[in-house]
């Protein structure tokens, strides 16, 4: 016993080290800001030729260049007002659909199988059709960007329905709670979070599907801006129209964020 | 795009290929015809390159010509423009020259031109628009346009239709639906009021009830529709290549004139000694899926005036660039002059 | 409120849960039902509250219910099954939301309840920040919200470690005791029932009989941690139903 107290002491290592990535903000900017100055070397020194991709000041010009001539308000009225209406039909219908298959047995095969059928369609292939549905106007336009958020919603709301706890669902029968209370106070804000983590997926493939709804008949719109400017080589204006893209791809994950916080603040 | 990659690499593929057999084989076989790859699209407009190729000229010229087919124009340009294609024919657009101006194509003959006297685009309205009154071109502003693109030859054509005919094109609500096929359904439907096509989509339109000819873009805007162009680095490497690829050309749209221009004096259409052996060889390469008694009419109605030796209308793609950059579709800073080169045919007399 | 269970068995597919069970429950009592796992005390449980179909047989319920009883069956979860979106006033007030109740009287029963409970500084509190003991506080308020004649537990202190499970016990058997509450209460801990049942309902298993019941003429009030009377009737339990619990332990699980 005295030997091991008098032994050498060896400090045991610490083993559980790593496996914990955490955020760091600064470094999300970094990254943009190191990746922009890098093209910038690349174009000014003519590593990156003009032809294959603009530099980001001509980039930056083309943008100001959008904003002082006042199109870029235009262009952004035209699409945001797009997204918000397609995706407002998707996510309602979706939600809808959703709660019937999640809740209800005779919607559910059907619906899971019509889903899953439709769901990995490219929306693009449909153009063709929706513009005999729908026109070359703004409701083939709402249609595409629905189509687009309808499919992933419904997963979304059923797999949330279907994760709500049956605990909580028999304790509110036990109350005798009407069916209506059940899926309103229970069911809904149960299955809120999944459905929340959607809209994420959602309203990203919207902002996706934009440049496909306004390949037709779009005067106006981002996307309609992205598409002319691919065609007429207008490289720095293209690449100027998907920053704006991503950047509205951005502001919408924010608007999300704060959404998430304000109604899922019992987590 | 993909089509162009997998080009590439089967390009790549017989390269080392060729390499290896040369270096089994005796080395010096001086005269090989000099490889030369062309882009074209199966519209009657590339017909000058067909009748090339199946007559022979190309090959008179020690040239070993490959077509290789695209299915819409803006994708060969670019092809040329990064090396994948050394030659092509196109129409003219915003995007050709924004390309041009980047200094990777050099325009050095003409393709087709719209020409009085000779069948050319044809300005429509659509059933609908016709029956409400609008049967007169002075009467198209303020009504929907169908177009493939902005910035298009199409842009160009209703901009200058506008001009001419004094109405406001500003006023005019203008619909991209990207491709001619959507266009067609728009203005069938009645979604659309008018629209600009070439001749062999509008007469069989006409004539079908689905839509009404109003009039023809050669009346307003007598106007160099599209261009032979090639890369930069050929006119500066290969002259002689260009050059032997003229004259194959050249000889092309001779044949093609002779045989589809053909007028009597009252300059009128007529058939010549030629017109069927030409329609028989564009016909192996356009409508080649319907039968000669459907094709042949068709290649006809599709057949628009070339210049003789494919002169460039050199003023006209001037023009064409300025109200490009006019409207903001072309930068400021693309000169023509840099683009255009008319060394090798002589451009169009000025009138 | 009286309950009468005549007949009652239940078979989950292949498997016989229950069979012939006959038992009543007096206006007053407290009935524990004790068994091993397997015994089909759970899904007598459910039966007796209407939240499960018997195959055979039936329960039925006659007699006054108190006054202002929304809810005569009224269950408290093992689990506690609280709304994790709701603070604890709110999850009282979801089982009162549904009724005729004034905003007066629903804020009063819920006053009342978290009163009871010892909660009332904790009503606007989620039930993530709660321990384990005070979230079954708050389903005992809630099942106390609705004044129903009968309280169905299901094994409401299994969830809980032992300090909390002493502490609740204590909480059970004076309310008991001062509201003289009908209870059915769902064990498997033997203490459990002898603190607090009028009789002890011991079930076989496979299929779930009845194999004794076992009365405790204790007054409720008077029973503690250690007292001897008690411990007798804790050991007599054990040697009924010990052979049943051996089975039950060596038996390898049928499903999930």
């Amino acid at each position: 016993m005295s030997d091991d107290r008098t032994a050498v002491k060896n400090p045991v290592r610490l083993r559980a080290i790593g496996f914990n990535p955490r955020a760091n903000p600064y470094a999300a900017w970094g990254s943009f800001i190191v990746l922009v100055i890098l093209w910038q070397i690349g174009s000014s020194t003519g590593f990156i030729s003009e032809l294959a991709m603009p530099s980001p000041v001509a980039v930056g010009k083309a943008l100001w260049q959008l904003i002082v001539s006042g199109e870029l308000w235009v262009h952004l009225a035209a699409s945001a007002q797009r997204l918000a209406v397609g995706w407002v039909l998707g996510t309602v219908a979706g939600l809808t659909v959703g709660f019937l298959i999640g809740m209800f047995s005779w919607a559910r095969s059907p619906g899971v199988a019509l889903v899953s059928a439709l769901f990995p369609i490219p929306k693009i292939a449909l153009l063709p059709l929706f513009i005999i549905w729908f026109g070359i106007g703004e409701p083939s336009k709402f249609a595409t960007i629905g189509f687009g958020v309808f499919f992933p919603t419904v997963i979304n709301t059923f797999s949330g329905v279907d994760n709500v706890a049956r605990n909580l669902i028999r304790m509110g029968q036990s109350f005798d709670l009407s069916t209506w209370s059940i899926v309103r106070k229970i069911i809904l804000p149960g299955a809120l979070p999944t459905i929340l983590s959607g809209f994420r997926i959602s309203s990203s493939i919207a902002i996706i599907l934009l440049v496909a709804a306004e390949m037709i008949g779009a005067q106006y719109g981002i996307g309609a801006l992205i598409l002319s400017a691919g065609n007429l080589y207008q490289t720095d204006q293209l690449i100027a129209g998907v920053v704006v893209l991503s950047l509205l791809g951005l502001s919408v994950s924010w608007l999300l964020g704060r959404l998430d916080k304000w109604l899922l603040s019992w987590r | 795009m993909f089509s162009s990659q997998i080009r590439r690499v089967a390009r790549g593929a017989m390269a080392i290929a060729a390499v290896a057999t040369l270096s089994t084989a005796v080395a010096g076989v001086a005269s090989a015809a000099e490889k030369i790859n062309i882009a074209t699209l199966a519209f009657v407009s590339s017909a000058p390159l067909f009748i090339a190729k199946e007559k022979g000229y190309f090959a008179d010229e020690g040239l070993d010509a490959e077509l290789t087919f695209f299915r819409a124009a803006q994708p060969v340009s670019v092809a040329i423009a990064s090396g994948d294609a050394d030659f092509g024919v196109t129409a003219f657009t915003g995007g050709f020259f924004n390309l041009a101006a980047k200094g990777a194509l050099k325009v050095i003959g003409a393709q087709l031109h719209e020409e009085p006297g000779y069948d050319g685009s044809a300005i429509l309205v659509s059933n609908k628009a016709y029956d409400a009154g609008l049967t007169k071109v002075e009467q198209l502003g303020g009504h929907s346009f169908a177009l493939s693109q902005v910035g298009s030859s199409f842009h160009y054509m209703i901009g200058n239709v506008a001009e001419k005919a004094g109405f406001d094109l500003a006023s005019m609500d203008l619909k991209p639906l990207q491709a001619v096929p959507n266009m067609i359904g728009a203005l069938k439907t009645g979604q659309v009021d008018s629209m600009i096509i070439v001749p062999h989509i509008a007469k069989p339109l006409a004539n079908a009830g689905a839509a009404h000819i109003i009039g023809w873009v050669k009346d307003y805007v007598p106007y160099q529709v599209g261009g032979l162009f090639t890369s930069t680095r050929n006119v500066e490497q290969r002259r002689d290549v260009v050059e032997h690829f003229v004259k194959a050309y050249q000889k092309g749209v001779a044949d093609y004139r002779a045989a589809l221009l053909a007028t009597d004096e009252n300059g009128k259409l007529v058939k010549s000694d030629s017109t069927d052996e030409i329609l028989k060889i564009v016909h192996k390469y356009v409508y080649a899926d319907d039968p000669e008694e459907k094709a042949f009419p068709k290649i006809r109605n599709g057949a628009m005036f070339i210049t003789k030796d494919a002169r460039l209308d050199v003023a006209d793609v001037k023009k064409q660039v300025k109200w490009y950059q006019d409207h903001g579709y072309v930068s400021k800073d693309a000169d023509p002059d840099t683009f255009i080169d008319t060394s090798f045919i002589p451009p169009l007399d000025a009138k | 409120m009286r309950l009468e269970i005549s007949g009652v068995s239940h078979r989950y597919d292949q498997m016989e849960a229950l069979r012939d069970i006959d038992l009543t429950i007096e206006p007053g009592e407290i009935v524990a039902l004790i068994g091993p796992s397997g015994c089909g005390k759970s899904t007598l449980l459910s039966i007796i509250g209407g939240m499960l179909q018997p195959s055979e047989g039936q329960v039925s319920a006659s007699g006054a219910v108190p006054e202002g009883c929304l809810n005569p069956l009224t269950y408290v979860f093992q689990d506690f099954a609280l709304l994790p979106w709701r603070t604890v006033a709110g999850n009282i007030s979801l089982v009162l939301e549904d009724h005729k109740l004034s905003k007066v009287e629903r804020a009063a029963r819920i006053d009342e309840v978290l009163a009871q409970t010892g909660l009332s500084d904790f009503r606007n509190a989620y039930p993530k920040q709660l321990s384990g003991g005070m979230k079954q506080r708050v389903g005992i308020a809630r099942a106390l919200a609705v004044r129903p004649a009968v309280l169905l537990m299901d094994e409401p202190l299994s969830a809980l470690d032992a300090q909390t499970r002493i502490l609740l016990l204590d909480e059970f058997s004076a309310l008991f005791a001062r509201t003289g509450m009908t209870a059915v209460y769902v064990t498997h801990n033997l203490n459990e029932a002898v603190r607090l049942a009028h009789r002890v309902v011991a079930l076989r298993r496979r299929p779930g009989t009845i194999k004794e019941i076992h009365t405790i003429d204790v007054p409720i009030d008077q029973r503690h941690e250690g007292d001897p009377q008690i411990a007798a009737h804790e050991a007599a339990l054990w040697e009924l139903i010990r052979d049943e619990a051996i089975a039950a332990d060596k038996e390898l699980e049928h499903v999930g």
